[in-house]
């Protein structure tokens, strides 16, 4: 059993309050989906939790321990940001083969691809792809690493119905597998995922 | 660092052209020369000697921006910093890449260059010492300008005036003959300031 535990989470950028005395506790199998509008803070705080961003007051506890000092934490998630972190100029099988390389783990492309039902895209270049399908292709990063958290940073944001339906059914899938998701968004998602805050 | 060495090598193999970005400017500026100043030998020994510190550095430059902007701009730098938590073993890893693809071609294709040049075998090994130190040097420069200018964008003129002004030193020594042990030394500081400088880029853009 994982739990994820932010206590008054106070955090500047610049001069700006950002971030004003968050608390919240995410427990294994739980999700839970940050509100709020443009620059309420949204992804400063998925890079907090992320330990990007190493300068504020309170505390993120996970599993008791703090996440500055835990050297093991950067094991424990999965960050996947607005950027798709996509080369343009390579095809997908080669910036797969990337990842491959930067997390050390062997996988089928196709079996990964196969995921958002993109098999047959492997050898195009991302370049040509829509921002749709360069975004589908950016959540595989998910499937490199045995993570307990996944930070989403606005994963809906290009996707088709069909895709969304994918994704929110791989973020059940990882619930059911006591894994802890924490996602920003600007869309509705309450019919979705109950556990909602607003900042 | 060596699966990140290894990811680093393999993004340059499959852009290929890489490799003869450099070296084909190089060749391009030493062939100009005998247009301009005819083919007498020993003034193109001479003019060699200086030119070939011309090509190195604006080869160096213009790809300067390759080190950590690419990465930067489409989120690898994201992935890179989360899996390898050691700033220093990122800058080096950068560094190593970017010595191997944009310098040693250059290495490689000196001899010939050198032969065309009329220049003889023992100026040749000094040629190549004091060019195998200086563009270590010349390289973690760039490597620190380009972390501590991350994020900023068409800046290639910003970063030129900071650049350039660093390479006189690794200029002046460079085309004596005889300064390797100097150039080394120049290296060295280099490293040091590099190491401390682009840690503190790559912090404040992680921050």
């Amino acid at each position: 059993m994982n739990e994820l535990k932010i206590e008054d989470l106070t955090c500047y950028r610049g001069d700006n309050l950002v971030l004003k005395d968050l608390n919240t506790k995410l427990k294994s199998g739980e999700t839970l989906v940050i509100r709020g509008s443009n620059g309420s803070g949204k992804t400063t705080l998925l890079r907090v939790l992320s330990n990007f961003i190493k300068s504020y007051n309170g505390k993120i506890l996970f599993n008791d321990h703090n996440v500055l000092e835990d050297a093991n934490y950067r094991n424990c998630f999965n960050f996947v940001g607005q950027k798709n972190s996509l080369k343009d100029n390579l095809s997908v099988k080669n910036n797969l083969k990337l990842w491959e390389i930067i997390y050390q783990k062997n996988i089928s492309y196709s079996k990964l691809l196969e995921d958002f039902n993109m098999s047959h895209l492997v050898e195009r270049d991302v370049g040509s792809l829509s921002d749709g399908q360069k975004k589908c292709i950016s959540l595989l990063r998910l499937n490199f690493t045995k993570s307990k958290i996944w930070y989403l940073d606005e994963p809906f944001v290009f996707l088709d119905e069909e895709n969304s339906q994918i994704l929110i059914q791989k973020i059940k899938n990882f619930n059911t597998n006591n894994g802890i998701v924490i996602i920003t968004s600007n869309i509705n998602l309450q019919n979705t995922f109950t556990n909602e805050i607003k900042i | 660092m060596f699966a990140l060495l290894k990811r680093d090598l393999y993004l340059a193999l499959y852009s290929s052209s890489s490799f003869f970005y450099t070296s084909s400017f190089f060749i391009l500026v030493l062939i100009i020369l005998p247009f301009l100043f005819g083919t007498n030998d020993v003034q193109l020994q001479v003019l060699f000697k200086g030119i070939i510190w011309i090509g190195l550095s604006l080869s160096i430059l213009l790809t300067m921006e390759r080190i950590f902007n690419a990465d930067y701009e489409d989120g690898n730098l994201d992935i890179i910093i989360q899996r390898y938590p050691s700033l220093e073993t990122i800058i080096i890893s950068k560094f190593i890449t970017h010595w191997i693809v944009y310098c040693l071609p250059l290495f490689i294709i000196l001899p010939i260059l050198s032969f065309l040049f009329y220049v003889s075998l023992d100026s040749f090994f000094l040629i190549f010492l004091n060019l195998f130190f200086g563009s270590l040097g010349m390289v973690f420069i760039v490597t620190f300008v380009s972390a501590l200018t991350l994020g900023a964008k068409r800046t290639i003129f910003l970063k030129a005036v900071i650049v350039i002004p660093l390479f006189v030193p690794f200029l002046i020594f460079g085309t004596n003959l005889e300064s390797w042990p100097i150039l080394l030394a120049l290296s060295m500081m280099s490293f040091v300031l590099s190491m401390y400088v682009s840690a503190y880029g790559l912090r404040l853009y992680v921050e």
